[in-house]
């Protein structure tokens, strides 16, 4: 796997899992998948990080679980982003884009 | 949020399912994974390999799922009971000491809580006991009375109209005939709206009814159970059968199902008779229903003018009352209050009137405090000798807080234990405490039982003790810096704990001490009062009330009695008889207005008690005679009326000059001339143990004789008891009908009024002389922990040259030290509260020193001897062993 991998920052895991579930209901290897694909492998999420957040975000209410069957008709654990998950979501994403706007221009003007 | 209660409560209820279905999805990436990989050209094996390291710690994840999806307060907790079990049953000493030291502390309280809840708090078993309420009259001086005289009471039941029911009732011992032998039974006299009014229904047959409680017509009595079940062995039939009461044939109509005991707890009578029995009722116990709606205000806006009304109607009969007496009882005040939980003579006897129970609860408070520090000190002892295993978890990543609700947890699962055996001391003290107050268990309904009050009063007492005790050690161990107790360096601490450990034992010993003055001061109080001087002989006194009214064959009243007196004098054993209207210690006579004549002419009038005596009283009882004469058999209905008096009148009414010849009158005003004083004799108690020599005269009993019982007063030479059963065959020889009561020796009487000081000495002694032994454990378990702890240092001490000596007054210094505190914080706080058992002491102070030199001497004694015993051990360690233990 190539490219250049970046450690997290604290909390964006949670923001990332939301923005994915938002799409539709998705069990976790694919959540884990597609934050891969779509960041161009270089965010990469350890098995051990993804689904203590999962199970941490399922028990405040913002996702939750369904048991599904999935493409190749094994039994999964979907995850789906409730009403307050949604909220919650929006909240994260305007006070992330808040903050890399304002780094950024910190950085190009200092 | 919804969804995390939820959440948890799926967490905690399906545990097992969670778990299978985290393995499952867990399972599952793994599996997507090795899919991928094959799907990338890899082979199967190769894939499964590469899968499995990528997720390494499988368990580890699931162990991190488990800690985000967050652990239920419930689930912990019952870790945390678990565990703390665990670890109480390893240490079963400790276990044992702590859950007796609770349950002492717990139990006692909850004793006097539920003695406590019975007299004053628990609902009459009866209809809607809210509505009914109670009469008492409030005199002038601010003194009350729980009972109205009966012809106010026909006042209030005539013309009410805010009570649904109203009734009387009066206490009375009667002596019952049902078959073969007589005996005496409680009877409580009703009026007819007794039982309809309380709403009550009889297990068998009917209830007196108005039309009962009539004087011309057949009387009835109602059966109590336990009478019922005692004297006629359940037997239905009984009903319809008749009785005598004080010889009048009376039908029994009814008996009373088992949990009805009228309306007073602390008096369980026999069977209930009409009231109508009794020709003149006198002042009786009066209780009404409120009707539905109308409120306690209401009924007093009604009440109280008919009350003043009923009073002023009595004005007429009350001519020869003297004025001030007349002008007291007509401006007494009615008071009408809530009687849901019935009248008892006990709650006036011991929560209105005096601070009887508010003393015992007092000294249980005391008992509890003394139980949560002694507990304290345990719990500190005991963790810190868990402080490696406390050590340990806090390495392993337990937080402090983890750690704090762990033992604190632990120790209030300790407090519930001993609740529950506080619970069984409860039982067993109630019973004692209503034996002590009540005096006969048989004739009071007050039975420990345990209820929602009782249970919610121990559970709350185990929790405050819990946390009262844990806090503080817990927080303690939980907070230390555990880094050396798990590198087993633990003599590098343990000096941190002590001062704590010291200012709880202060404050133990201080305690207490309070305790133990208490009981000093009862004892020797009760010491003295059953050693006072009575003024009388006490030994060998026999009294009985004698009641002739039954028997057909006495014709002469005079001529009974003294045949009576002769037949029982020259009984063998008997050495002297005589007769009085009161007994001593009886009620102390009866108050008598007298009118005497002052130097300057002036009649003055005081009231004062007296008494009837017949011939040879004086010598009998043993009351010296100073001066003149006693009376004899001369003094009769047709001789001049004479009077003795004693050394406390004299002293009163003729400034202490021999009054031999002078003259007094109790026949209203100028009669001042009237009675001659033939006799004076020394002063005696004769109501009370405590009184205080009192003024007092005795008349004739042959001048005044009525047709009433008399108290018999015999001087045996040996023992009372076989002298007792031959008086009682001597008058029964004379007539099967004379009626002989309430047999007892003075020394049994004397015995009866000290029950409530005995009790008051009894329960100090135990709580004192428990106080004593926890504390002393306390310091012995203090002080040989911290020998233990400072064994290396008292090793460096001795090899540098310490005697034994020093090193033993090193650490008896500590001892004598916590001691010292101890006693000059307790000695101010004892002798503070032992003021307001002013009232209750005989002849001594509550600063008594006697008492005060020995508490502190016992305290401060057994208290060295507990810290000595370590510290001897501390000064025979061997300076090598004890380096080499290092």
């Amino acid at each position: 796997m190539a490219g250049e991998r970046i450690d997290l920052p604290q909390g964006t895991l949670d923001l990332l899992i939301l923005r994915t579930v938002a799409l539709g209901p998705q069990h976790g290897w694919a959540i884990s998948e597609r934050i891969q694909r779509v960041s161009s492998h270089v965010l990469r999420i350890q098995q051990g990080s993804l689904y203590p957040a999962l199970h941490r975000l399922e028990r405040r209410g913002w996702i939750k679980p369904k048991w599904g069957a999935s493409e190749n008709n094994r039994r999964a654990k979907y995850y789906e982003l409730t009403r307050s998950g949604r909220k919650q979501l929006e909240a994260e994403e305007s006070a992330w884009r808040k903050l890399t706007a304002a780094v950024g221009q910190v950085l190009e003007t200092a | 949020m919804l969804s995390d209660p939820l959440y948890r409560l799926r967490a905690l209820f399906r545990r097992k399912s969670m778990e299978a279905e985290l393995d499952e999805e867990l399972h599952a990436h793994v599996a997507y994974q090795v899919e991928k990989y094959i799907q990338s050209g890899l082979t199967r094996e190769e894939a499964a390999r590469r899968a499995r390291l990528e997720f390494r710690g499988l368990e580890q994840v699931k162990e991190e799922c488990c800690d985000a999806r967050g652990v239920s307060f419930v689930e912990t907790l019952i870790q945390d009971v678990r565990y703390g079990l665990r670890m109480l049953a390893r240490n079963r000493l400790f276990t044992i000491v702590a859950i007796l030291t609770l349950a002492l502390g717990i139990g006692a309280n909850t004793a006097i809580f539920s003695v406590m809840d019975v007299m004053l708090l628990r609902a009459l078993p009866v209809k809607n006991p809210q509505e009914l309420v109670e009469f008492i009259r409030l005199a002038p001086d601010g003194s009350m009375m729980t009972n109205l005289p009966y012809a106010v009471f026909q006042h209030l039941r005539e013309n009410t109209t805010v009570l649904s029911g109203i009734f009387a009732f009066m206490a009375d011992t009667r002596v019952l005939r049902a078959g073969v032998g007589s005996e005496h039974s409680r009877v409580h006299e009703v009026s007819g709206g007794f039982f309809s009014t309380l709403g009550v229904n009889p297990l068998l047959g009917r209830t007196i009814d108005p039309n009962d409680d009539r004087p011309d017509t057949e009387h009835q009595v109602v059966l109590s159970y336990p009478f019922w079940s005692r004297r006629f062995g359940r037997d239905p039939s009984v009903v319809g059968a008749t009785v005598r009461v004080s010889g009048i044939p009376c039908t029994v109509i009814g008996v009373m199902p088992p949990d009805f005991f009228g309306v007073d707890r602390s008096q369980l009578p026999d069977m209930w008779a009409p009231l109508a029995l009794d020709r003149d009722p006198g002042d009786v116990w009066v209780l009404g229903r409120l009707k539905p709606g109308v409120s306690i205000a209401q009924a007093r806006a009604q009440l109280e003018p008919l009350f003043k009304q009923a009073l002023e109607s009595l004005r007429d009969g009350m001519k020869d009352w003297p004025e001030h007496e007349r002008d007291d009882f007509l401006a007494q005040k009615l008071l009408v209050n809530r009687a849901t939980t019935g009248t008892s003579g006990l709650r006036w006897q011991y929560w209105e009137y005096s601070n009887t129970l508010k003393i015992l609860i007092g000294m249980t408070g005391l008992v509890l405090l003394i139980s949560c520090v002694n507990l304290a000190n345990l719990l500190m002892a005991r963790s810190a000798g868990r402080l490696h295993e406390i050590g340990i978890r806090l390495a392993i990543g337990a937080g402090p807080r983890r750690i704090f609700r762990q033992l604190l947890t632990e120790n209030l699962v300790l407090a519930l234990l001993g609740g529950v055996v506080g619970l069984l001391i409860a039982a067993g003290g109630h019973r004692l405490l209503v034996a002590f107050l009540a005096g006969d268990l048989q004739r009071v309904s007050l039975n420990f039982r345990l209820d929602g009050h009782v249970l919610a009063f121990s559970l709350a007492m185990s929790l405050l003790t819990g946390l009262l005790s844990g806090v503080l050690p817990a927080l303690r161990a939980a907070r230390e810096d555990l880094l050396p107790a798990v590198h087993g360096a633990s003599h590098l601490r343990g000096a941190t704990r002590l001062p704590f450990a010291r200012k709880l034992l202060t404050t133990q010993v201080a305690l207490s001490l309070m305790l133990l003055v208490g009981a000093g001061l009862f004892v020797r109080s009760l010491r003295n009062l059953a050693t006072t001087d009575l003024g009388l002989a006490r030994e060998n006194l026999v009294l009985m009330r004698v009641d002739p009214s039954l028997s057909s064959s006495v014709r002469d009243r005079r001529e009974f009695w003294m045949q009576l007196t002769e037949r029982l004098a020259t009984l063998p054993g008997v050495r002297s008889v005589s007769l009085a209207g009161d007994a001593v210690f009886g009620n102390g006579g009866w108050n008598e207005t007298i009118w005497t004549r002052q130097p300057d002419g002036a009649e003055h009038d005081a009231t004062v008690p007296f008494n009837v005596a017949g011939p040879g009283f004086f010598e009998t009882v043993q009351i010296p005679l100073l001066t003149g004469r006693e009376f004899g058999w001369q003094d009769r209905g047709n001789s001049p009326p004479v009077a003795v008096v004693n050394r406390a009148f004299a002293r009163k009414f003729f400034d202490d000059q021999n009054p031999l010849g002078k003259r007094f009158g109790n026949a209203g005003p100028g009669s001042s001339s009237q009675i001659e004083i033939v006799g004076i004799i020394g002063d005696a108690k004769y109501g009370d143990l405590r009184e205080q020599p009192q003024p007092m005269f005795y008349l004739p009993l042959f001048q005044h004789l009525e047709e009433r019982p008399y108290q018999v007063h015999a001087r045996t030479a040996g023992d009372s008891a076989t002298a007792i059963a031959a008086i009682r065959r001597e008058i029964q020889a004379m007539d099967q009908d004379i009626s002989i009561d309430n047999l007892r020796t003075i020394n049994q009487v004397i015995h009866g009024l000290l029950q409530h000081d005995r009790m008051f000495a009894f329960l100090a002694s135990v709580f004192g002389l428990l106080a004593l032994l926890l504390t002393s454990i306390g310091i012995y378990g203090v002080v040989a922990y911290q020998v233990t702890r400072r064994t290396g240092e008292i090793g460096i001490r001795m090899a540098l040259g310490a005697q034994r000596t020093d090193v033993l007054w090193m650490v008896m210094r500590e001892t004598l030290l916590v001691l010292a505190a101890g006693a000059a914080i307790g000695l101010p706080a004892a002798v503070a509260a032992a003021r307001v058992l002013r009232s209750l002491l005989f002849a001594l102070g509550p600063s008594d020193p006697a008492t005060i030199i020995w508490a502190t001497a016992t305290l401060v004694g057994a208290g060295a001897l507990a810290g000595f015993l370590p510290a001897r051990r501390a000064a025979s360690i061997s300076p090598m062993d004890a380096l080499r233990h290092e």
